[in-house]
């Protein structure tokens, strides 16, 4: 039993301390000495960090709460035209990164861009410039992170109202309250941890951003750190304004950890999961329901793309230019090999919690999944501090070639730290798999003579077939959107599409940035769809 | 003897490159086409492709490193990575100042202004300089981009060389109020203000008002071009700003030679032609007209040969204190 | 001194903190021998078949199988190991597998003892060959428990434990099942531990029965001696068999009691003359008369198809059952009196 034992403990061992080394490098920041550029900054810009990245805090949460729960809500309760298609169409706004949602209202609403383009073959020559709003700088990273991110709060919140109770509704009726008052009084009171949980997830993924904020040049604590690392070359300026923004996030962490545990409670055992009956809504009502589902689908989805389309198709050369085979087998490349260590591993480390019950792994277990909180960026740059810091002191000791070529700009690097960004993801997905094997029937494997790992090879590994597929898929869709760490990280001459997208939105080529942007958004529609059952029954 | 003896090698050069220009790729191909030497081409964004040299040290296979801005050329020059790049072609070919010993200019262009015929008078452009811009009469009306652009820390740096510190301090302020809006977006951007009625100057590189012009940017950016004109300003003293593209060969280079030879090439007469034909560059070398867009922008204004492009990079970190310390943003 | 198949050595089993059951200790003689425990519900009956399958660990005594030590303070071997299998309460089939599939799980830890029994014969026998290539959730949970035991008793192992095995199994087909399940331990020499809370089962199928009560092992022996010779009055209780009622020891072979009057037989304690006792009295220690003068009356009755069973009150306001055959001439109604056959004579005398 012991040996078995020290086996999980090590590869758990493991991974909370790869996830450990950006959080440790990031705090080992206030040893350093500070520079001058930190001096600088502070009396410039630190306070615009902050309160750029408050400000699209704040406005993001917003809108999101409003977009997300306003659709769940609908599609939950109510029978209106084109219910059931609003109901997955809306998940597809996962398929648009923020950063292409800024190009395309860059793209849409800039100076004689195609709003102008449109009026004026409507209507003809005229001063529309003046008249055509212009989303950008921190309005437009607002908006492009909330379109890009309410599908969060969407999602959670229709979880939450799907398995509420037909009781609720009907006690609403009861007590003769309105179906205004019921919402506020009843129904969205009993959300309130799926809300809370997916604005959690919302807020750390904003603080997160880089490709919009970037692109709007709004500085933001992420610009920050990228500045003070690529420009001033000042690795613990970048450390030290990461662990500021980390702060932040630790506390976001804490509060989504604890919703979330709360609305596995709140699903109400009393009364069962009967299906409830929709209310179908007649006349305006419904009209109005159909227009606002049918607005944020618009905006969220069908806008990003037609604008991209409309680009790919008036600047057809920069498509032909897009060696799109070599993006996409390099993408596919780091899909499979990310998913490979991130599936054997999440499946070692689950397996390791189910045989052990030790409290020690389990803790263990909790570290090694807060990697998803971590921004990209702070990752990517804390990974380099780290690896930085230990070839010179390990070129010091051995006399050993530099290692740095290993781990930056290569694909083992890459992989490394999207193994940290990403193996919340794929633990989850099998733990909740392994949660529908009920422990009584490895007992009853062990009791026929079975061995642990035969236990582990015909039982659980075809049980979870299903469970691998998903974190597959699940896996791609991360992996094809994520910019930050791969840009920081890729080896040279390899792109993704993201990385490409961005590189030309960066260059003043957003016109041929379209064509990878538009790539990049088929084929993370295409596998949301195949997992759109699942994500809508979580 | 040698072109033998290297064929026999896997010849090629390595260059890291900042430039976008599918064209650049079609050049390099005519290079190989010529010489047998194969051109691996490794795109990023500047600091991105320093700082991967940098890292790399001596374990770098970059031959040559190519980028827009003396600034960046030259600031890069001072980290000690480059190496002497000079031959006496190159010599011969580039004037002085647009060459150092490790690096030499390929490509020319201006930032100039561009203003609206409706709202800017004669009067006001009368011997028009940058130095001007930071006048009262402009508040409200000038666009520029952001600070941590490296062609806007090149011209501050160059009036820093013109003018010190202090007078290029007080100017940075005074632009900074004249600005009619927070900046924002590319050149382009700023060009665009000034068509859209935002502003009535705007300060940019020249290529990009031919870009536009040419109808590459679609119908709409062409229509917008057509409504600003350009202007070359401070040509009753030392000229318009000017600034290059240009690289180096850098110091662990495993292929010099054949970075040499690539160079060269780029500074033929039929390299150059092809390259800002493309690009709506000026040319280094001489003899080799511009393209028909670039021509109709005027040709014979004076241009800044004075002010060392090298103090670009030298006041670079002068020039970006001075400007976060005026708020530009 | 001949060894023991299976010897529990002052084992403590604990579920939980409060689930405690102390101090058992009991030996299984003979390969084949088939033991039921006894015990209410929630007691942590399971709890001592799991800490014997090595599930759970026990930190006191031994648990020894044909002479090797399977759990003690130092050792504690693996499940897979021990040889011992295993049918859950809730049955834990494989959920992916069909049930002819998880019934095959079991031969194959058999594949290289001696031949058992075929997979068929098993399923024919258990009544599941309807449901053998169904899959776990489309089948009832009588016919998964079935599926359970097949596999279980497929797998021939040293030592079968079987934790309310036929607990989901309709009343009707229960009888023929237990039948059929005797039939293969027998034949097949299994060593079972069996769990139930149905005492006719553990009677039919136990050639021994423990009592799990208040945290210990209260009695064990044959099904015969526990019923007829219960150690206590908690485990009468829990038989819920019979009444007890209050005696005086007049002579060796006899009491009296103020509601009864006299009542000979045999003792199996002796308690000394004129002692104070509690006399169990069991519904067919007494016999109907409709002459005798001791008449009680008639507060219940209830139809049992091959007897009625009659509920008396005595003058102490006791309540006291008697059997009376179906084919009695009459039969008496409640509120009316019912004679009691005097002296009243019983063969075992359980006092205590």
């Amino acid at each position: 039993m012991g040996n078995k034992i020290n086996f999980w403990f090590i590869s758990s061992l493991l991974i909370s301390a790869l996830v450990a080394i950006p959080i440790i490098t990031v705090l080992g920041s206030f040893f350093e000495p500070i520079s001058d550029y930190y001096n600088i900054l502070k009396k410039t810009f630190l306070i615009d960090y902050l309160t750029n990245s408050l400000f699209l805090l704040i406005g993001v949460l917003f809108i999101t709460f409003v977009i997300g729960v306003g659709c769940a809500y609908l599609v939950s309760f109510y029978i209106f035209p084109a219910v059931n298609f609003f109901k997955w169409a809306l998940i597809l706004s996962f398929a648009v990164p923020a950063y292409i949602y800024a190009y395309s209202l860059t793209a849409f609403f800039e100076n004689y861009g195609t709003v102008f383009a449109i009026l004026n073959n409507l209507f003809g020559e005229g001063n529309y410039n003046a008249y055509i709003p212009k989303f950008d700088g921190l309005l437009g990273a607002i908006i492009a992170i909330s379109f890009s991110l309410f599908g969060y709060v969407y999602v959670l919140t229709r979880a939450s109202f799907h398995y509420q109770s037909q009781n609720l509704v009907e006690l609403g009726k009861n007590l003769g309250f309105s179906k205004k008052r019921s919402f506020f009084n009843i129904i969205l009171p009993s959300a309130r941890p799926a809300i809370v949980a997916g604005l959690s997830l919302v807020a750390m993924e904003t603080l997160s951003d880089f490709g919009s904020v970037s692109y709007f040049g709004v500085s933001t604590l992420t610009t920050g750190i990228y500045s003070a690392w690529i420009s001033f070359d000042d690795l613990t300026l970048a450390n030290r304004l990461s662990s500021y923004l980390l702060i932040f996030i630790i506390g976001l962490f804490i509060l989504e950890n604890l919703s979330r545990k709360k609305a596995q409670f709140h699903t109400s055992s009393k009364g069962g999961h009967r299906t409830k009956t929709l209310i179908k809504l007649n006349g305006y009502k419904s009209f109005l329901a159909f227009i606002f589902c049918f607005t944020i689908f618009l905006i969220s989805f069908l806008f990003p793309v037609t604008q991209m389309l409309y680009w790919t198709i008036i600047f057809p050369q920069h498509l032909e230019n897009l060696d799109v085979f070599k993006l996409f087998l390099n993408t596919i490349n780091l899909v499979i090999i990310s998913s490979f260590f991130l599936i054997i591993l999440a499946f070692i480390s689950n397996y390791g919690n189910r045989v052990s019950k030790s409290k020690l792994l389990q803790i263990l277990n909790t570290i090694s999944i807060s990697g998803y909180a971590i921004p990209g960026i702070i990752l990517a740059v804390a990974f380099i501090t780290f690896i930085s810091w230990m070839d010179s002191n390990i070129i010091n000791y051995f006399e050993m070639g530099s290692i740095k070529s290993f781990f930056i700009g290569s694909t083992l690097g890459l992989v490394l730290v999207y193994f940290i960004r990403f193996y919340s993801l794929a633990n989850n997905g099998i733990k909740s798999g392994y949660a529908k094997i009920n422990y009584s029937i490895d007992e009853g494997a062990y009791l026929l003579g079975y061995s642990k790992f035969k236990t582990f090879k015909n039982i659980h590994v075809p049980y979870l077939k299903n469970s691998i597929f998903l974190v597959s898929i699940l896996l791609t869709i991360e992996i094809i959107k994520e910019l930050p760490i791969t840009l920081i990280l890729r080896p040279f001459n390899f792109e993704t599409f993201a990385t490409k997208a961005y590189l030309f939105a960066s260059q003043d080529l957003l016109e041929a940035a379209a064509a990878p942007s538009l790539i990049l958004i088929i084929i993370a529609s295409f596998f949301i769809l195949i997992t759109s059952r699942y994500i809508l029954k979580e | 003897m040698t072109s033998l003896l290297s064929a026999c090698f896997a010849n090629e050069v390595n260059v890291f490159s900042s430039r976008h220009y599918e064209s650049d790729i079609k050049l390099y191909k005519k290079f190989t086409d010529q010489t047998g030497i194969k051109v691996n081409v490794i795109s990023g964004k500047d600091e991105a492709l320093q700082k991967r040299i940098l890292e790399e040290g001596k374990y770098s296979k970059a031959d040559l490193y190519i980028t827009s801005d003396a600034g960046n050329i030259v600031t890069f020059d001072n980290k000690g990575m480059f190496q002497n790049s000079m031959s006496p072609i190159v010599e011969k070919l580039v004037p002085s100042n647009f060459r150092g010993n490790n690096w030499v200019s390929i490509t020319k262009r201006a930032r100039i202004l561009f203003y609206s015929p409706d709202r800017v008078t004669r009067d006001d452009l009368n011997n028009l300089s940058y130095e001007d811009l930071a006048n009262s009469k402009w508040q409200g009306r000038i666009v520029i981009r952001q600070s941590n652009n490296i062609y806007n820390q090149s011209l501050v740096a160059s009036l820093i060389f013109n003018n010190g510190k202090e007078e290029t301090s007080k100017w940075a302020k005074g632009v900074v109020n004249n600005m009619s809006r927070a900046p924002k977006g590319n050149d382009r951007a700023q060009i665009l203000a000034v068509a859209a009625g935002e502003a009535d100057i705007a300060i940019a590189n020249t290529y990009y008002y031919a870009l536009m012009l040419s109808g590459n940017k679609g119908a709409e950016q062409k229509l917008a071009a057509k409504k600003v004109l350009p202007f070359f300003p401070n040509q009753n003293n030392r000229g318009t700003h000017m600034n290059i593209s240009g690289g180096g060969i850098l110091k662990y280079a495993p292929n010099k030679d054949n970075a040499i030879k690539l160079i060269e090439f780029l500074l033929t007469k039929e390299a150059q032609q092809h390259l800002i034909n493309n690009t709506f560059e000026y040319s280094i070398i001489d003899g080799v007209e511009p393209h028909e867009l670039i021509k109709n922008m005027g040709l014979d204004f004076k241009q800044d040969l004075e002010t060392d492009i090298a103090s670009y990079g030298k006041n670079q970190s002068d020039a970006l204190e001075i400007m976060l310390n005026a708020k530009w943003k | 001194m001949k060894k023991n198949f299976l010897e529990i050595n002052n084992v403590t089993f604990s579920a939980s903190s409060q689930n405690k059951i102390n101090n058992v200790s009991l030996t299984i003689e003979n390969q084949g021998d088939i033991v039921c425990l006894l015990g209410p519900s929630g007691i942590g009956k399971t709890t001592i078949l799991r800490t014997i399958a090595g599930l759970e660990k026990n930190n006191s005594g031994t648990i020894t199988l044909k002479d090797r030590i399977l759990s003690s303070k130092e050792i504690q071997v693996e499940p897979e190991d021990r040889n011992i299998a295993m049918a859950f309460q809730d049955n834990s089939l494989f959920p992916h597998y069909s049930v002819f599939d998880n019934i095959k799980f079991g031969a194959e830890r058999n594949k290289n003892k001696k031949k058992g029994l075929e997979i068929n014969d098993i399923i024919k026998l258990l009544h599941i060959e309807n449901i053998k290539d169904k899959y776990p959730h489309q089948i009832s949970s009588g016919e998964a428990q079935r599926a359970s035991l097949a596999r279980s008793l497929l797998s021939n192992p040293d030592l079968l434990l079987l934790d309310e095995p036929l607990s989901n199994v309709d009343q009707n087909f229960k009888e023929e099942i237990q039948v059929r399940l005797k039939q293969i331990l027998t034949e097949q020499k299994i060593t079972t531990i069996i769990v139930t809370h149905d005492s006719y089962e553990a009677f039919y199928l136990g050639n021994k029965c423990g009592i799990i009560l208040d945290g210990h092992l209260k009695q064990y022996d044959d099904p015969y001696n526990i019923y007829h010779f219960p150690n206590s009055i908690e485990v009468v209780n829990f038989l819920n068999r019979g009444t007890l009622i209050e005696a005086k020891v007049t002579g060796e072979n006899s009491l009296e009691s103020n509601d009864l009057g006299k009542i000979t037989g045999d003792f199996i304690k002796h308690y000394p003359k004129g002692s104070n006792v509690k006399l169990l009295l069991q519904p067919e220690d007494l016999e109907h008369d409709d002459a005798s003068d001791l008449k009680l009356k008639v507060v219940d009755r209830k139809f049992r198809g091959t007897n009625f069973i009659y509920t008396l009150k005595t003058s102490s306001d006791k309540l006291i059952s008697v059997f009376v055959h179906s084919h009695h001439i009459h039969q008496h109604e409640i509120e009316e009196k019912f004679g009691i056959k005097r002296p009243i004579h019983i063969d075992h005398i359980v006092c205590f």
